[in-house]
């Protein structure tokens, strides 16, 4: 997960503005990860090295493996290994922002360096999902205060963040939690009650409402109807689901859930103890809004 | 094989995954309903040879619907589906006389599992 949360240090570190931000998610999808990137991630070169090795390129018919290679900065083993690398988000976020010439080799290796070292994480942790590095990302990033409910709302989110991954897919990058206030149009929702009184809204604009229902089906919707409204219903009472037995299995708190609506207007001022998490994917944004 | 099977979710993507799964593993009719009352009211209908309810449904719950359909016929074969898979789900649904228990997502193998045995 902490893959997801790079995007956010970016714009947290004022390296990225949110506009390009948003472009680059958009073009992710065909994004290919080049062995400079890699390289610095891995640790084997630093970015002037990269540098030095494309300059290197335009002045020989080589392929860039070979000239690192030749150069010095890899072993051949190295470069295979390289090669054999499976495309994480944050790689690909930092390749498509290089790519797009919103930042340079070494502008990425010093952001990828300082967030590794700022949450002290090795590579291998960049994509445990696990219960505890999820809740204490999300806990230290989000830092609820809403009284004694803020542990309920941290294991609300980071479970959102895995159901995110686990049915939409890891492209995402989680934005700060903004207050609610005046009125949304569709938008998806469910209340839980029982042991904790809650209410559960996803909203989105039509683009993003299909896209988020097509990846979740598993199929290629073309309209923002019924059925479309129906899989994204269907997304928030898994997650609530998998959330109750959660709290049912940690506090033996039993929740109650409630049929899924879909409202066209929605006043959401009023919600007590609320707030919106907008998560930006690369076919839009799409906002969870909580009030627990 | 002939088996008449009822599909009952208010969520009609939901129904349609069913459905698929349902006729995948060799059903041979297939019934929809997408609330508690119209369960009831098609199961005493079209008395189904098994039926997959959602718990969470509105106007009535599946839980409810499960115990009316049982006092109508004792011999149903409800098989009860949820998000929530709790102890306290599980054991609402056995007493209410559930003939089995899916927790959602719903995997297709455990759909051709419960029509196999229900067919023998």
């Amino acid at each position: 997960m902490f893959t997801q949360f790079f995007g956010n240090y970016l714009l947290h570190q004022q390296l990225v503005s949110p506009e390009h931000l948003s472009e680059v998610l958009q073009s992710m999808k065909t994004t290919r990860l080049k062995l400079g990137v890699l390289a610095i991630n891995a640790g084997y070169m630093t970015a002037e090295q990269v540098e030095k090795a494309h300059t290197e390129q335009q002045r020989v018919d080589k392929r860039i493996g070979e000239v690192m290679v030749d150069m010095g900065f890899l072993t051949k083993d190295q470069v295979e290994e390289l090669f054999k690398t499976q495309p994480s988000g944050h790689l690909l976020l930092g390749q498509a922002l290089v790519d797009n010439g919103y930042m340079t080799n070494t502008q990425f290796e010093q952001a990828l360096n300082s967030y590794k070292q700022e949450n002290s994480i090795s590579e291998a942790d960049f994509n445990d999902n696990s219960d505890d590095a999820a809740a204490k990302l999300v806990k230290n990033f989000y830092n609820f205060n809403i009284g004694e409910n803020s542990s309920y709302m941290t294991g609300y989110v980071s479970l959102l963040f895995k159901n995110l991954i686990r049915f939409i897919g890891d492209d995402f990058t989680p934005m700060d939690a903004k207050p609610v206030s005046g009125e949304i149009s569709n938008c998806v929702v469910q209340r839980i009650a029982g042991g904790l009184s809650a209410i559960t809204i996803i909203d989105a604009d039509s683009n993003a409402m299909i896209e988020f229902a097509s990846r979740f089906a598993k199929e290629e919707l073309t309209a923002d109807d019924e059925y479309t409204q129906a899989c994204v219903s269907e997304f928030i009472n898994l997650h609530n689901g998998l959330f109750a037995v959660n709290v049912s299995n940690e506090t033996g708190v039993e929740l109650k859930l409630e049929p899924q609506c879909y409202y066209d207007n929605m006043d959401i001022s009023e919600l007590k103890n609320a707030c919106i998490i907008p998560v930006c994917f690369s076919f839009g944004t799409v906002n969870f809004i909580i009030s627990l | 094989m002939s088996l008449k099977v009822m599909v009952c979710d208010d969520s009609m993507f939901v129904r349609k995954k069913m459905k698929d799964a349902v006729a995948a593993a060799g059903a041979s009719e297939i019934i929809e309903a997408a609330d508690g009352q119209q369960a009831i009211d098609k199961y005493k209908a079209e008395k189904p040879d098994l039926v997959f309810m959602d718990i969470i449904m509105p106007v009535k719950s599946g839980v409810e619907a499960l115990t009316e359909i049982k006092a109508f016929d004792s011999n149903a074969k409800v098989v009860m589906a949820s998000s929530v898979g709790t102890q306290e789900n599980l054991k609402e649904a056995i007493m209410a006389g559930a003939y089995d228990f899916l927790q959602k997502p719903i995997a297709n193998e455990d759909v051709a599992k419960i029509i196999s045995k229900a067919s023998q």
